[in-house]
């Protein structure tokens, strides 16, 4: 009986896949994918696929710190200042030159910086009731001044020893970043689609005060999506530094872009309560095969944020004609 | 299933068996061919862009591929992004400008594994990176010789503003001590302020205009090591040099921007140290070539002084020729010297 019971209760009746959205971003990755196999021979390697498939799993994570936010109808502007802050403590933790500890007390250790900065966020926002904007804001500058007094601007070594996550794989073609986001993906997937807590957060995210009559405690639902998100931020800064091999404190100073870059392009809700990280995922794959193909088709490089910022602005039209069209519709 | 579903299976068959297809029919009758150097160029910048012309002569000079490449903002972060993208394109050398010295080197060692022969230029990588070439100014020594000439134009004694740029430069603090110890060296001569943490040229024109307002009377000469902080500090000093009445400030600051040696022609400023950029792009597109057709590097690791000259009122419109006899002679010296037959 309680197995029958809990089967009525998760997946909520949700039969398909993928949505149509997501089906469409997942067509016009299709099309991008043969342009550039078209275009040219080298896209079709293990190499293209090993190098690109990390930062694909990157942008999946700096965009997972932010759409957390926006599915609760929040926003949050700290994502890259906390990226940074982690960048810094990782640098001090495990940096022969600093406190030299072995990077499985190190890492688990400055990850928490992440949750706990997130829950910082969350009680100002909920508890003083001030705009996300205005909190996440002042926080990144703070944040930010942290990481720039604490650091003097230096960058820290990281051991090779601790490369291994960030650059090494599975077979030479697989990286170990993209199967953990992988793994993350389906586990948030999980979340927003069959665990009461999930719902919780989109209801919130819809209508935040038809959610708190309904029960629902509106502001945990706020505090918890700005915890995720610095787990998010925390996680991706670890996988960067791994990755690079080195701890810079100007990490994360370019993640405020991409974060709201591949959310929007992925599906995710600028006013709250949609979010698909199959669409994110999607999303991320067609922002790095642009900036790929920028790199293939020799497009003037001086030229290529604006053509990033036209996709996002593209992206964003289309996600307003579709609501649009579709009130329209009912 | 639902219709949704039937689409999805649809759509992710079609493109396996078209890029299958595609794969197939590459391999075939078809091969790729790229350039085998890649010059990259950190952001549109006149240095990059004097870098990026050495490049195209090596070319030119040559008939060897040379992609030069410009990034759209000068972090270590663009930097791997479009030098990842370029590794999978098949490029085999890469010469490029160490944004972030440490934050280079898993950059470096990840190209290295692949085989590809990494050169820097412009400044230093950390020490144990997988680059086997510096081409660079001695950034010690170009310090030095800025504060030596800054000095003798000052008559030996003194006080001087040293102006520094970024902070998260690896060069600031080597140029930073090599001042102080050359001006260590005079008695008569102080440095009455420090001023740094300068990326852009407003910024630097507001802290030198400040310290110039509080200290403008006491200090007798300005020393500028970063290439914003020289063209800030030429045009504020052009404007109260060119003022009749006020005292002579003496200045000796890094870099050729063309602001700078008008404000030297017409006698309002005294000094820059013209570094070699055009010589960063050829040397290290020259290193990289011979590389690829076999030489072997004498010692795992070199730095390559690219040489740096004082331009006065007497050279100014002349210097270049004494720059392009540095870049010939270290062309020259390349096999032999730092590069051998296996």
């Amino acid at each position: 009986m309680e197995t029958s019971s809990a089967k009525t209760v998760t997946g909520f009746g949700q039969k398909d896949w993928v949505n149509s959205r997501t089906l469409g971003l997942i067509l016009f990755a299709g099309i991008l994918m043969v342009a550039m196999a078209v275009a040219t021979p080298s896209f079709l390697t293990q190499d293209t696929f090993f190098s690109q498939s990390r930062y694909v799993a990157f942008y999946v994570l700096v965009a997972m710190s932010q759409a957390v936010c926006l599915a609760v109808g929040d926003l949050n502007l700290t994502v890259g200042a906390i990226g940074s802050i982690i960048t810094v403590g990782l640098g001090l933790a495990i940096s022969p030159e600093f406190a030299d500890l072995s990077p499985w007390i190190a890492v688990p250790l400055v990850f928490a910086i992440g949750p706990l900065t997130g829950l910082l966020n969350g009680i100002i926002i909920t508890r003083f009731k001030i705009d996300a904007f205005i909190v996440t804001l002042s926080m990144m500058f703070v944040y930010m001044g942290l990481r720039s007094g604490i650091s003097g601007g230096n960058s820290y070594t990281i051991p090779e020893g601790f490369w291994w996550l960030g650059q090494g794989g599975l077979g030479g073609w697989l990286p170990f970043m993209t199967i953990i986001v992988l793994a993350i993906l389906w586990w948030i997937s999980y979340l927003y689609r069959n665990t009461v807590l999930g719902r919780r957060l989109l209801a919130t995210g819809s209508n935040s005060d038809a959610a708190r009559l309904s029960g629902i405690n509106t502001k945990r639902m706020v505090v918890v999506a700005h915890v995720l998100s610095g787990c998010f931020s925390a996680l991706a800064a670890i996988m960067w530094a791994s990755w690079s091999g080195n701890a810079a404190p100007q990490t994360g100073d370019d993640w405020l872009i991409i974060s709201f870059a591949v959310a929007i392009i992925g599906g995710t809700g600028l006013s709250g309560s949609l979010i698909s990280p199959l669409g994110i995922l999607v999303g991320a794959v067609i922002f790095k095969l642009i900036q790929h193909a920028l790199v293939i088709l020799k497009i003037n490089d001086n030229y290529s944020n604006t053509l990033l910022g036209g996709l996002i602005l593209l992206a964003i039209v289309v996600d307003r004609a579709r609501e649009h069209f579709g009130k329209d519709g009912k | 299933m639902s219709r949704n579903n039937v689409f999805l299976v649809v759509i992710l068959t079609c493109l396996a068996a078209t890029l299958g297809g595609i794969k197939w029919y590459q391999s075939e009758y078809s091969s790729g061919a790229v350039e085998p150097i890649v010059l990259y160029l950190p952001l549109p910048h006149p240095y990059c862009n004097a870098v990026g012309e050495g490049g195209y002569a090596y070319a030119e000079d040559t008939g060897t591929g040379v992609r030069v490449v410009v990034g759209q903002e000068s972090t270590q972060a663009n930097v791997n992004t479009n030098v990842e993208s370029m590794y999978t394109l098949g490029h085999q050398g890469f010469a490029i400008y160490p944004v972030d010295p440490a934050g280079s080197k898993g950059l470096f060692a990840r190209l290295n594994d692949g085989g590809r022969q990494v050169v820097c230029y412009g400044a230093e990588p950390m020490e144990g990176s997988a680059a086997s070439f510096a081409v660079a100014t001695d950034t010690r020594q170009a310090a030095s010789q800025a504060a030596e000439e800054l000095i003798r134009l000052m008559g030996g004694h003194g006080k001087i503003l040293n102006v520094l740029e970024s902070l998260t430069d690896a060069n600031t603090p080597v140029r930073k001590a090599a001042i102080e110890a050359v001006v260590a060296k005079y008695p008569g001569v102080e440095i009455v302020q420090t001023v740094g943490d300068v990326t852009t040229e407003a910024k630097a024109r507001e802290k030198i205009e400040s310290a110039l307002v509080a200290r403008g009377d006491e200090v007798d000469g300005v020393v500028c090591t970063g290439y914003t902080t020289t063209v800030a500090a030429s045009v504020l000093l052009s404007e109260r040099n060119a003022k009749s009445g006020t005292k002579r400030i003496h200045f000796v600051g890094l870099d050729t921007d063309e602001r700078v040696l008008e404000a030297i022609r017409l006698g309002y400023v005294d000094a820059t140290l013209a570094q070699n950029p055009f010589g960063h792009g050829y040397i290290s597109c020259a290193l990289i070539d011979l590389m690829q057709q076999g030489w072997k590097p004498v010692e795992p690791y070199q730095f390559i002084d690219s040489g740096s000259v004082v331009v006065t009122k007497d050279n100014v419109d002349d210097f270049q020729s004494g720059i392009q006899q540095v870049t010939e002679q270290i062309v020259a010296e390349l096999k032999g010297r730092y590069l051998v037959q296996p």
